[in-house]
């Protein structure tokens, strides 16, 4: 440390002598507010920039409501900024920017949380450094490449076998999960029994939950493996990409959270005879609950702002996939219709078809603003809860 | 529960963490293979005789005497393709109306296909724009050129219910019983005589401009472009969200309008990219006119708003794990708040605070959203410094987005896409390199 903190010679020379007259003290008082004016006024400028972008967002958004009015951007699907008879319905827009979000949690979160309780609490302490620099490089790689992939891998493969990839998926996350819980509910039932019989009926509900899983595992499969992907450019493939990108966020403010649980806790837990299982899923998830819905919340917010991966392999079709859960249909999201529709708009400024755009951003805005809001809150009041 | 589930349901628990980390990696090297092997093949692919004409004319690269042989020889091998064309048009042209209408549009067809793969015949006009004058340069280019030489595609849509299905036709077979049948084969066993391909390395794809719309030529003004961006991004964001910083950690107090400012600070953490973008467009161009369009300046400043949140948040770390013995020391000592600050804490905080600027050095090299409005134009010429206050500019990521999807030809350009992929992923790692190395060698000094 010692190379870089100035000696103490060198200090004293560069120090203004102990005694000042009586003007240096003043002037020298003057400079340290002014000093900390400036210091106060470059942070507010900076801290208030949020504060600019709401207002200039919200400025170009409010031409919006008295040239169209407001019913319409919320309830209609029918989106033709260009024609004759301009109509600007976003609801497909929400429920596209919705449907990929909610893709990209289910993706995120059970990976994210499970590899966070992995790495905090599983792993030792060499492999850990091996896997945080994979998590960073995957919060550092640009949205543009993800996209890239997105549109120029992922869609041919999904649009050429994504039927039989999806089918043996089934397979592969459903067998392991079915046979785990077979096992737990085989054990569970027969808790009670006396002995003998008991080894009897565990294994007369495991063979039949068994068969009854395989069954329904071989009907999804096969249903799934069937279908034909019409286009490679949909949500499902935004979900997953969206999904690895909010993977990194999910990760590490989970991690902290579990690692924010004191040590007590958990010995508590094993000198009660659980096991590390237990401990876990009993005693610290729950204690960590909060930071790791923060964590969620952090992860919607990656996904939903995200623009490029969603602007090149969405499909930006404006319209509400039928039914809505439908991950195979392209979508379109706020998004990636700012992005879009910006080019042709702008030469048009003043136009509705240029501000309504703005009213997508102030949406969006307003959306992250409360996520933040309420993450700081959820973080808050864990740490007042947990003293730290 | 019995004991053996319990352990059972343990091992699956630690498994299934083990698991995610696995695909996470997985995931990982998915994503980075096809742009690390197929990225390098912008740099490093088997070029033909075209690319090496191209060099030469258009760069003055290479040795002219060689290339003008190989010229030559390519010249000769092509030469029976075109003397057997002329002379089915001469046999044409004196035969009867039916036959010169039958061929018309076939000999058309196939007259094209070959100018995209040899470039143009001999002795025609010079063509105007630049992907005509030149064959294909790059010899996995030309196998699929020759295959459209070979074969004409036609869609079969007899079968309503389904969509149409590609059929390949042979123009060996519309052109049966003419001279014109012999010259399929002779191209296709001889299809390296006439290209003359070589391993060759490109290097000057990174520092070439690019030409007709990216079908030749390399990636200078989008790489600059980038340069340029991040750089301005950098020398906004660094002062403003140092100072922040310093403020943040050693002056302020706890008070509401600390926590105010904070809440203000994570919020601008969160706000889209894409609305940095409108912002950016709403703002600095069209209300302080800092430009009368798009510019790099603009541009800059919009990505140093981005990134500020990340810069304060790193250099407020770095500032706080000073410890707290060095302040008292520093203040004993009888050194002012401000000497403290500056001969104390910056020094031993520097290396953290690198590693923020670094990382955000990084997002800002690769954002995309902010610039779409503000900066990017998808063909440009690299600017000189002077020019980077009023003009746009390519830069790496926008052009890929622009070329992978609003290009007109995006499969022919396909190799320049990932070039420009793989340039910017790997300035981005490199950057995330650095700041791991300086992390490390603070984590080591720590210890120590």
């Amino acid at each position: 440390m010692t190379e870089n903190v100035k000696t103490m010679n060198e200090m004293r020379r560069d120090m203004p002598p102990l005694l000042l007259s009586h003007s240096a003290r003043r002037r020298q008082r003057i400079a340290a507010a002014v000093g900390n004016g400036f210091l106060l006024a470059v942070t507010s400028l900076s801290a208030l920039a949020v504060l600019f972008i709401f207002y200039f967002i919200a400025r170009d958004a409010w031409p919006f409501f008295r040239l169209e009015g407001v019913r319409e951007f919320f309830t209609s699907v029918r989106w033709y900024p260009s024609a004759d008879h301009a109509e600007f319905g976003a609801l497909a827009m929400f429920v596209g920017s919705g449907l990929v979000t909610l893709g990209a949690i289910l993706v995120a979160v059970p990976l994210g949380v499970a590899a966070a309780v992995c790495l905090s609490d599983v792993l030792p302490f060499s492999v850990r450094q091996v896997v945080k620099p994979v998590i960073e490089i995957l919060a550092a790689i640009p949205s543009v490449a993800y996209g890239f992939f997105a549109l120029v891998v992922l869609a041919p493969l999904l649009q050429e076998s994504g039927g039989p990839i999806l089918g043996v998926a089934v397979w592969i996350v459903g067998a392991p999960l079915a046979a785990l819980a077979i096992v737990v509910v085989a054990d569970l039932a027969t808790d009670r029994l006396r002995d003998r019989t008991r080894t009897r009926v565990r294994w007369l509900i495991v063979g039949l939950l068994g068969v009854g899983a395989f069954a329904a595992l071989a009907f999804a499969g096969k249903a799934l493996g069937g279908l034909q992907i019409a286009s490679g450019a949909n949500a499902l493939n935004v979900s997953i990409i969206l999904g690895i990108m909010a993977l990194p966020t999910v990760v590490s403010v989970s991690e902290d959270a579990l690692q924010a649980v004191e040590r007590g806790l958990r010995e508590g837990s094993y000198a009660l005879g659980a096991t590390r299982a237990e401990t876990l899923v009993k005693t610290v998830l729950p204690a960590a609950g909060s930071g790791i819905l923060a964590a969620v919340i952090l992860g919607v917010m990656r996904a939903i702002g995200e623009t490029m991966v969603v602007w090149m392999a969405s499909g930006n079709a404006a319209q509400i996939p039928s039914p809505w859960y439908n991950f195979l249909e392209p979508v379109r999201t706020l998004t990636a219709t700012i992005a879009g529709d910006m080019g042709e708009a702008d030469h048009v400024t003043g136009s509705a078809r240029y501000h309504v755009l703005f009213l997508m951003a102030l949406c969006l805005l307003v959306f992250s603003l409360l996520c933040n809001l309420s993450s700081e809150w959820v973080i808050r009041r864990t740490r007042k809860k947990t003293g730290g | 529960m019995r004991l053996q589930t319990r352990k059972i349901l343990d091992r699956t628990f630690a498994g299934t963490g083990v698991l995610a980390i696995v695909l996470m990696s997985a995931a990982l090297l998915i994503l980075l293979t096809p742009i690390f092997i197929r990225g390098a093949g912008a740099l490093f692919f088997t070029g033909t005789v075209e690319h090496r004409r191209l060099m030469l004319e258009k760069f003055d690269r290479g040795n002219r005497k060689q290339v003008e042989a190989e010229i030559r020889s390519a010249q000769a091998a092509r030469e029976p393709i075109y003397r057997t064309i002329a002379v089915f048009d001469q046999q044409l042209a004196h035969g009867d109306a039916k036959e010169r209408a039958k061929y018309k549009k076939p000999l058309k067809e196939l007259k094209k296909a070959l100018q995209d793969l040899l470039g143009p015949a001999p002795g025609s006009v010079r063509p105007m724009l630049m992907r005509d004058q030149y064959g294909q340069t790059r010899w996995d280019r030309a196998q699929i050129k020759l295959a459209r030489v070979l074969y004409r595609e036609e869609w079969d849509y007899s079968n309503p219910t389904k969509s149409g299905v590609l059929l390949l036709k042979s123009r060996a077979a519309d052109f049966a019983g003419t001279p014109i049948q012999e010259l399929f084969s002779y191209m296709e066993k001889n299809l390296d005589q006439l290209l003359l391909p070589r391993r060759t390395l490109y290097w000057q794809f990174l520092t070439d401009e690019s030409f007709d719309s990216h079908f030749f030529g390399g990636i200078w003004p989008e790489l600059l472009g980038t340069i340029y961006l991040t750089l301005g991004a950098m020398l906004l964001a660094i002062p403003m969200g140092l100072i922040a910083a310093i403020y943040l950690t050693e002056y302020a107090r706890e008070s509401r309008l600390l926590n105010l400012l904070r809440t203000c600070i994570s919020t601008l953490a969160g706000v889209p990219s894409i609305v940095f973008g409108l912002f950016g467009l709403a703002f600095f161009i069209n209300t302080l006119k800092v430009s009368n369009s798009k510019s790099v300046l603009a541009g800059s400043m919009t990505l140093a708003l981005m990134i500020l949140p990340t810069v304060i948040r790193a250099s407020e770390e770095a500032l706080r794990s000073v410890p707290r013995t060095y302040k008292e020391a520093a203040l004993s000592l009888g050194a002012g708040r401000w000497h403290t600050i500056w001969n104390v804490i910056l020094p031993s905080a520097l290396p953290g605070i690198l590693t923020g600027i670094v990382i955000s050095m990084g997002r800002a090299a690769g954002e995309t959203a902010p610039i779409i409005f503000t900066a990017a134009v998808s063909v440009g010429k690299p600017l000189a410094l002077w020019q980077t206050l009023s003009q746009p500019t390519p830069a790496l990521s926008w052009n890929i987005y622009n070329l992978a999807t609003e290009h007109e030809a995006v499969d022919e350009v396909r190799h320049v896409q990932y070039g420009l992929v793989l340039v910017l992923v790997s300035l981005v790692l490199l950057l995330n390199l650095a700041a791991i190395i300086l992390r490390a060698r603070i984590a080591k000094r720590m210890r120590a």
